[in-house]
């Protein structure tokens, strides 16, 4: 039974190596959830779990309680950074969630820290609304009350990603850490995270077989819009209100949620394309992704 | 792995008993050193109780001593020639390490259900010593063993909160034991 041991006796151990850098965040009533120091000074959370938008209470490892802020936000892939003065926490090690495979012996951890295992069941598999997360995975392991904003951990202790339970108690995800990466990488460039922007109101629209069939797509629904700002990125491109959105850059767009979804911070600045259809007819508009607006 | 999981699950099942009242399965039970079995107070809850091996026999198990607020039991059981249990010291189990449980679960004998250690300590400050464990348990392994990736026994299973299973550390079991009057070899 040494193969057990040795296996257990690692678990152990990566546990021990990823827990020296997972916080308790306090950013909700009642439940609180988990965080990973993940570039020094940065905390990486799950954004539904932080209710406030200034100063969050978080417990150390070592259970002492200080004060850290919200730095940035990415609601799309349920990311929230906070900043921390905490030079003597150790910083998480990182790997490339690149070379996560279906299979893998995972961890989730949550603060104290305390543990669940299981394996990575799929990747990327989290349907049109989760595209934005990169390719985010799905895990056969329980997410107990706490775990989210946790670290999702391989065998060596390594992070590999971030827990969410935050759409549904049925589904366990993780943002893999590439994707985080991006978040960080673009708080670093920007100094904050941008929310991408593109000025429009839509609804849902089934799109009839017909047109299904002539246009030869794949989508049940896509978005018609109904509202078009001044002066905003979409009215710039010429949007009009009844087109119906049927992709933005290259992905379906079924929902209006996906239209946020499919945005990423690190677009702003740059060209879509955007899909529509315009009288039975498509057409392709090159929409400049803007910012939305900070609220003062 | 697989392998090595199988012959774990051999060797505690060996120690695993049933306990069970007019035909009523009611949990499980470890097999203890010196003709005894340690199971939960709630899975054991009058004088006799019958206690059923795992080579199929049946034996007769006498309440020994009881604590209900430590949910602990202990029954004698005449000579079954079985081995009995060996115990881990708990104080080395670690967060994340492997454990298994090997129990009844809906009347499913001698199933085997693996995991690891989630955390040791209470529930709610200031409440009463648990392994909480990631495994999944169900209604029949109620005083079954958990066991480390030795075999050796950590914990008696005692109760599901969410998904979590409570185990009670085995230093806490060998502690009622003694009370009892039964002195380890």
């Amino acid at each position: 039974m040494d193969g057990l041991v040795t296996l257990s006796n690692e678990l152990a151990a990566a546990v021990e190596h990823a827990g020296r850098a997972v916080f308790g965040i306090n950013g909700r009533p009642r439940l609180g959830s988990a965080g990973v120091h993940w570039r020094p000074g940065l905390i990486v959370t799950a954004d539904h779990t932080v209710h406030v938008d200034e100063e969050v209470a978080v417990t150390r490892p070592d259970g002492r309680v200080v004060r850290a802020t919200v730095a940035g936000r990415d609601p799309a892939i349920d990311i929230a950074i906070l900043k921390v003065d905490a030079p003597d926490v150790a910083v998480a090690e990182v790997a490339d969630s690149d070379t996560v495979r279906v299979g893998h012996i995972v961890l989730a951890l949550g603060p104290g820290p305390c543990a669940s295992w299981g394996v990575v069941s799929a990747i990327g598999a989290g349907g049109a609304a989760r595209r934005a997360a990169g390719e985010p995975f799905s895990l056969d392991l329980t997410l107990y009350p706490g775990f989210s904003g946790g670290p999702l951990v391989d065998v060596q202790g390594r992070v590999v990603g971030i827990n969410t339970s935050g759409a549904s108690r049925q589904l366990q995800l993780a943002i893999p850490a590439a994707a985080v990466n991006r978040v960080l990488d673009e708080l670093g460039r920007r100094g904050r995270i941008p929310r991408a922007y593109l000025g429009v109101g839509t609804q849902q629209v089934r799109l009839p077989e017909g047109l299904r069939q002539r246009l030869n797509l794949d989508q049940q629904t896509a978005v018609i819009v109904v509202d078009v700002q001044p002066n905003s990125p979409a009215a710039g491109a010429g949007l009009l209100i009844g087109d119906i959105i049927v992709s933005l850059g290259g992905a379906s767009i079924t929902e209006p949620a996906e239209l946020k979804s499919v945005l990423r911070p690190d677009q702003v600045g740059e060209r879509t394309l955007a899909s529509v259809i315009r009288g039975g007819e498509p057409h392709d508009l090159q929409i400049l992704v803007g910012e939305r607006p900070r609220r003062s | 792995m697989m392998m090595d999981l199988a012959g774990l699950a051999e060797r505690l099942r060996r120690v695993t008993v049933e306990v069970s009242d007019a035909g009523e399965s009611l949990g499980s039970g470890v097999l203890w050193p010196r003709g005894c079995v340690v199971t939960n107070a709630h899975v054991a809850r009058k004088s006799r109780v019958a206690v059923r091996l795992v080579d199929g026999r049946r034996v007769e198990g006498r309440l020994v001593a009881r604590d209900a607020d430590a949910d602990l039991a202990l029954l004698r059981v005449p000579g079954t020639g079985l081995p009995t249990a060996t115990l881990a010291d708990t104080d080395t189990a670690r967060v994340g390490s492997l454990v298994v449980a090997i129990g009844h679960p809906f009347g499913v004998r001698g199933a085997l259900t693996a995991g690891i250690i989630h955390a040791m300590g209470p529930i709610m400050s200031g409440g009463r010593l648990w392994i909480q464990a990631d495994v999944r348990l169900a209604p029949g392994n109620s005083g079954g063993p958990l066991a480390d990736a030795s075999g050796n026994v950590v914990g008696l299973n005692a109760m599901v909160v969410g998904a979590l299973a409570l185990a009670i550390p085995i230093s806490r079991v060998t502690q009622f034991v003694r009370a009892a009057g039964v002195k380890m070899a």
